[in-house]
Order: C-alpha cells, then sequence, then structure tokens
C-alpha cells in the first residue's frame, strides 16, 4: 500500500510465495534433488503455474511425489517430483525432507517480512511524530531565539540604566552625606559664630561707654576747671558708665571671641581637608589622619553623644584618591551611630602587620545577623524603617573600599555590636 | 477488514488481542495453537525479540472456504501490553475487525485494565472505528488467581455494557477457546451483514465458528 508520504504497510497484508520465497533460497533446494537422482523438481502455484522448476538432461519419467505447500494455514503451492519409478522410494523421503526445509524458510522469511513491516510501520509514524515534534521544536526555537535576542538588548539596556541610576545614587547618597555633615558643620560654626557676633554687640556698646568717657575728659579738661573737680567729675562718671566692670568684661570677651574665631578657622581646615576639595589627584594619605578629620567634622555628633575609643598604631601611606578614606570613616562612623542604642561607644583601631592595612569600626549596637552580612553592603539595603535610611551607606562604604583594593568585612564586636573590618593591602615598594 | 477480493474470491480478516501488559494476550494464542485442529490453522508466529515480552505481535493464522468457494484467512494477532509501544498497538489495530479484550482478574491491575481499555478506544478511534461497533468480546483471565476480583462483581459492572465477558484461566487454556469461538461469532455478524456470508456463500455462522473452533482430536494422527 502506498499514501500521499510514502510507503505504509498494512499489518496482516497478504504475502503471496514469491514475495516470501527468493531463487537463492528455493533453487538450490530442487537442484539438490537433481542431484540425488530426480528428473525434474518443481513448485506450482494452485493454477498450475511454474513458480520454480529444475530438470535434468532429458529426463522425464512419472510423477512420484506431490507435497502441498502452506502459508498460513492456507495452501499455496505444490512441490511436485519427477523421475524414474524405481527411485520412488528414496525420492519422495526426500521430497518430503525438502518440503520441511521449504516450510521453515516460509516461516523464517514470513517472520521477517512481518517484523519489517511493523517496524516499519512503527519507524514510518514515530518519524512523523517526530518531525511534527521537531517541526514544533523549530518554531518554539525561533521564538526563544527571537526572545533571547531581544532579551540581551533588554537586558543590555536595563543594566545600563541601573549602572546609571545606581552611579547618580551613589553620587546623591555622597551628596546626602556632605549635605548632613554641612549642617551639623554649619551649627558647630554657627555656636562660636553666635557668641562671637553677641561679644562684638557687647564690645559696640562698651567702646560707646569708652567713647564718652573720654570724651567727657576732653571736654573737661577744655574748661580749665581745677584739677580736684575734673578728677572728681571723671569719677563720678567712670563709675556712671560701669567702666570698672566693662572693663574687667572686656578681656574675657575678646579672648572668648578669639577662642571661638579658632574654632572656626579649625573647623573649616578639617572640613577642608576632609573634603580634599583642592586635591583631585592620587596622592599619599594617612589613614589615621584621616579618620582623625572625619571625626573632627562628625564632633558635633560625637560630642556628649558618643564615647570614642581609639587604639591606632602607625600605618604607611598608602596611595589613594583623598576623598575616598574620608568616605568610608564617614559613613561608617554615621552607622554606628545610626544603630548604637543607649550608651554609644566607637572603638576605632588601625594596624599594620607588614602585608597589609587592617582598620576596624566597631560598635556596640545590635550588631549583624550572620544571615545578613552578604546583603548589608548591597545598595538600597536598609534595616531601618522607609524613609530613614536610603540603604546606600555601606554600598559607598564598599565601593570606596573597592577603589582602594581592599575588602569590607563585617564581624561581631567583642561583647557585642558590629565590627567592620576592612583589609587594604599593600603592595611592597609602596608606602 | 484487511483483504477483499471479489474476483479472486478472497477475504482475509483481522483479530486483535488487546490488554494491559502481562494479561495473557500471547498465552491465548498459545492455548489456541495447541488445543485447534491443524487442519485449517496455520503456524503461531511469536514475534517477540527478548524473552517473555511481546514487543512486536503475535500472529495466528486460520484458514477456511465458504461452499461458495470464498477463501476467508483470519488472522489473530495480540500486540504488545505495555505502554511504551502504542505506535506497535495504533499499527496491528489498523482494519481490525474484532478485538478481544484480555484483562487481568488481579485487583491489583484493575488501573491497568482500565488504562489499557481507554487506550484501545482512543486508538480505534484514530484508526477510524468506533469501539461501539467494533465486535469487542471481554476475557477476564487469571481466573485461578487466589485474590481474583469475583465473578459476580465482573458480571454486574460489565454486563450492562453489553460486551460479552468471558472468564477464562489462558494458563491452563479454559475459557480460551470460548473466547475466540464468542469474538468469532460477532465478527461473523458483522461481515454477514455487508458481505451476506450466509446468503452469498453459504456459510452460516456456525458453520465459520466450527470450522475455526474445531478442538484438536487427539486419537488422530498427531503432526510430525
Amino acid at each position: 500500500m502506498s499514501s500521499g508520504d510514502g510507503l505504509v504497510y498494512l499489518v496482516g497484508e497478504e504475502k503471496s510465495l514469491r514475495e516470501l520465497l527468493l531463487d537463492s533460497d528455493v533453487l538450490p533446494l530442487l537442484q539438490g534433488l537433481l542431484a540425488l537422482g530426480a528428473g525434474s523438481a518443481s513448485i506450482m502455484d494452485q493454477d498450475g503455474e511454474e513458480l520454480w522448476g529444475a530438470a535434468g538432461p532429458g529426463a522425464r519419467g512419472e510423477v512420484l511425489a506431490q507435497l502441498p505447500i502452506y502459508l498460513e494455514g492456507e495452501q499455496v503451492a505444490r512441490l511436485k517430483v519427477s523421475g524414474e519409478a524405481e527411485r520412488r522410494a528414496g525420492l519422495k523421503a526426500c521430497a518430503e525432507l525438502l518440503k520441511v526445509a521449504l516450510d521453515t524458510v516460509i516461516r523464517n522469511n514470513l517472520k521477517r517480512v512481518l517484523t519489517t513491516e511493523i517496524h516499519t510501520s512503527v519507524v514510518n509514524s514515530s518519524h512523523e511524530a517526530l518531525l511534527q515534534i521537531n517541526a514544533d521544536l523549530t518554531l518554539s526555537e525561533a521564538r526563544y531565539r527571537e526572545l533571547a535576542a531581544n532579551l540581551e538588548t533588554r537586558v543590555k539596556e536595563r543594566t545600563a540604566e541601573l549602572r546609571r541610576a545606581h552611579t547618580h545614587i551613589l553620587q546623591q547618597e555622597k551628596m546626602a552625606a556632605i549635605g548632613q555633615l554641612a549642617a551639623g558643620v554649619a551649627h558647630e560654626i554657627n555656636n562660636p559664630l553666635g557668641f562671637i557676633t553677641s561679644n562684638l554687640h557687647t564690645l559696640q556698646k562698651y567702646v560707646a561707654r569708652f567713647c564718652a568717657m573720654l570724651q567727657f575728659y576732653r571736654d573737661h579738661l577744655n574748661l580749665d576747671l581745677p584739677i580736684e573737680t575734673v578728677s572728681a567729675e571723671g569719677e563720678r562718671k567712670w563709675r556712671e558708665l560701669k567702666l570698672p566692670q566693662v572693663m574687667a568684661d572686656v578681656a574675657d570677651l575678646l579672648s572668648q571671641s578669639l577662642t571661638g574665631a579658632e574654632r572656626v578657622t579649625r573647623i573649616v581646615a578639617d572640613l577642608k581637608g576632609f573634603s580634599h576639595v583642592d586635591e583631585a589627584q592620587d596622592m599619599p594619605v594617612d589613614l589615621n589622619e584621616e579618620l582623625e578629620r572625619t571625626l573632627g567634622v562628625l564632633s558635633h555628633a560625637l560630642n556628649g553623644r558618643a564615647e570614642v575609643i581609639r587604639e591606632l598604631q602607625p600605618l604607611p601611606r598608602i596611595t589613594c584618591h583623598p576623598q575616598l578614606p574620608g568616605q568610608i570613616f564617614l559613613n561608617l562612623v554615621q552607622n554606628a551611630l545610626t544603630h548604637a542604642a543607649g550608651e554609644t561607644r566607637i572603638v576605632l583601631g588601625s594596624i599594620f602587620d607588614g602585608e597589609r592595612i587592617r582598620i576596624s569600626v566597631a560598635d556596640n549596637g545590635p550588631g549583624v545577623p550572620a544571615e545578613l552580612r552578604g546583603q548589608i553592603f548591597e545598595p538600597f539595603y536598609t534595616t531601618l524603617p522607609v524613609g530613614s535610611g536610603t540603604g546606600m551607606g555601606l554600598a559607598v562604604v564598599y565601593e570606596a573600599v573597592l577603589k582602594l583594593g581592599g575588602t569590607v568585612t563585617v564581624a561581631d564586636a567583642p561583647g557585642g555590636g558590629a565590627d567592620f573590618i576592612i583589609t587594604i593591602p599593600i603592595v611592597k615598594g609602596e608606602g | 477488514m484487511i483483504e477483499y477480493n471479489e474476483s479472486e474470491r478472497r477475504m482475509v480478516l483481522k483479530l486483535v488481542y488487546y490488554g494491559p501488559a502481562l494479561s495473557g494476550k500471547t498465552t491465548n494464542l498459545l492455548q489456541l495453537h495447541e488445543q485447534l485442529t491443524r487442519q485449517g490453522r496455520g503456524e503461531l508466529m511469536v514475534l517477540d525479540t527478548s524473552g517473555d515480552r511481546t514487543i512486536y505481535f503475535d500472529l495466528l493464522p486460520f484458514f477456511l472456504t465458504a461452499p461458495s468457494g470464498l477463501r476467508i484467512k483470519v488472522k489473530a494477532y495480540t500486540v504488545p501490553g505495555q505502554v511504551c509501544h502504542d505506535a506497535t498497538r495504533k499499527a496491528v489495530l489498523q482494519r481490525a475487525d474484532g478485538v478481544a479484550f484480555i484483562a487481568d482478574s488481579n485487583p491489583d491491575e484493575a488501573q491497568s485494565n482500565f488504562a489499557s481499555f481507554d487506550n484501545l478506544e482512543r486508538n480505534l478511534s484514530l484508526v477510524g472505528q468506533d469501539i461501539d461497533l467494533v465486535p469487542l468480546v471481554i476475557q477476564f483471565n487469571k481466573r485461578d488467581l487466589p485474590n481474583a476480583i469475583s465473578e459476580e462483581e465482573l458480571r454486574n459492572t460489565w454486563e450492562p455494557t453489553g460486551i460479552p465477558v468471558q472468564m477464562a484461566s489462558a494458563i491452563s487454556g479454559i475459557g480460551v477457546t470460548e473466547t475466540f469461538a464468542a469474538l468469532a461469532g460477532l465478527v461473523y455478524r458483522r461481515v454477514d451483514a455487508r458481505f451476506a456470508l450466509a446468503a452469498t456463500h453459504g456459510l452460516s455462522c456456525e458453520d465459520f465458528v466450527r470450522q475455526l473452533t474445531c478442538m484438536r482430536d487427539d486419537s488422530a494422527v498427531g503432526e510430525p
């Protein structure tokens, strides 16, 4: 049977003897009978047509044996053997043997054909199923390819977007930190500035009194009054203007104001040093100095609110952008201040072991649970209520430490709290 | 029907033994081969390739001639019961004239029976046949199992469907010929309706079934 798409076998389709037996299966058997003395041997179909035959030279003789050949229980042919009558017994036995042999060959060939048929049929249908699956897969692969191609572009776009946003937010965070710092520092400057202004106002009044006193003497000297009178009048005026108290106060006012002005000068110097506004190039930096500068600009937040313990050892200078250490220490100390509860204690340690600088900022706050330690340096991660923290402080630290070629980790501080440890390897020949 | 050739006066019918894996389909054919006379019966072709499981199918052919001279060949096939050989089952089921569904009486196999019956229904429809029209008998095999589902329960379940139910223990040859005869009877009625076996060819249902299920006479000369 054939259909549109190639050969299709119907299981059970009838087979003829010609389809099942090859000449090479049958003829040698028939030839064998001739060799045994038969005149002729043939296989005839049911209509008497010869399917296979073998005959000796000039041999006729009589029909010695006619045996039925069965295919699937149906007689489909017969084996006919002719020869000399006196050979009948032997040749008949040989014909029986040949029939058994043919039966066996037929059965085996039929088995093979049936197996092949079902196999082909199954393979064909499986092949069709596979082709269908293949077509479906090709289609879905094309969809996925398209998706994947787009996805790559989309991911690239999103990544670039995120990177821009990240940079932007880090920048904002730095600006916000500077803003906070500015507010703190402004307060710090306002305080001395306040009393300096107040002192100046007082001094302004005092100077007016001095002027009044001087004017009094100058007027009285012009009147040529007796010196006693001038002296007595002057003494009265002196007291009236309360100059003894004023004079006692002036020294205090001036020294106070000077101290205040010096404080402002120092704050500005700290801030300038901390921000390194004038230095954009990499330069040798002493991290202990930077730590002190940071504490200086944070003095408004630290004084009276936190105990700072310094366990600092001399460090070699490292070459880096001078703003980076300040960013690190500012954020770590602010972090400690934010999370510490009750009496805040911040322990700052620094040590150099010949290969690495190790700086630790430990607080006595609640500490960082082990399962969160992988996340706290990620941008936007915060344990504070929404709106209270940007989640960027430690991300800024992480970024800055990375730029120094170091690592930052968090551990448990002795006695509880978080201990942020910065490790910076020192390349030989540096420092 | 595999073939009907009026001019050659030839008809080839296909019967299929269907059912779950290891329910005894091949055993049924082996027993038929054993019990029925050699006259008009071909050799059993067991086309399995690995041990005791049927991977391809088994074939037991029968041959008979109607009084009219119509030569009728009946080929009984088994299908592999394993789920994975569905393509073979479909191929064998093509143009089937009747189906004997060999079910397992083991209550643990009830699920397999249902799954296989579902599969039969689906595959029949895939080869363009309707399970309600196809001559079908159900044989509950392995009645010898001590935990076999009770006959009463099976009959209560299946007889309302109108499908003839046979009880068998194929391993000991019980119920095998009866199942085959029941299926042959149903197939005859369907073929007779289309090809007038009785009217045109002089072949009655009884003759048809009797010729197919002629028991071996042990007193006669045995096979060589």
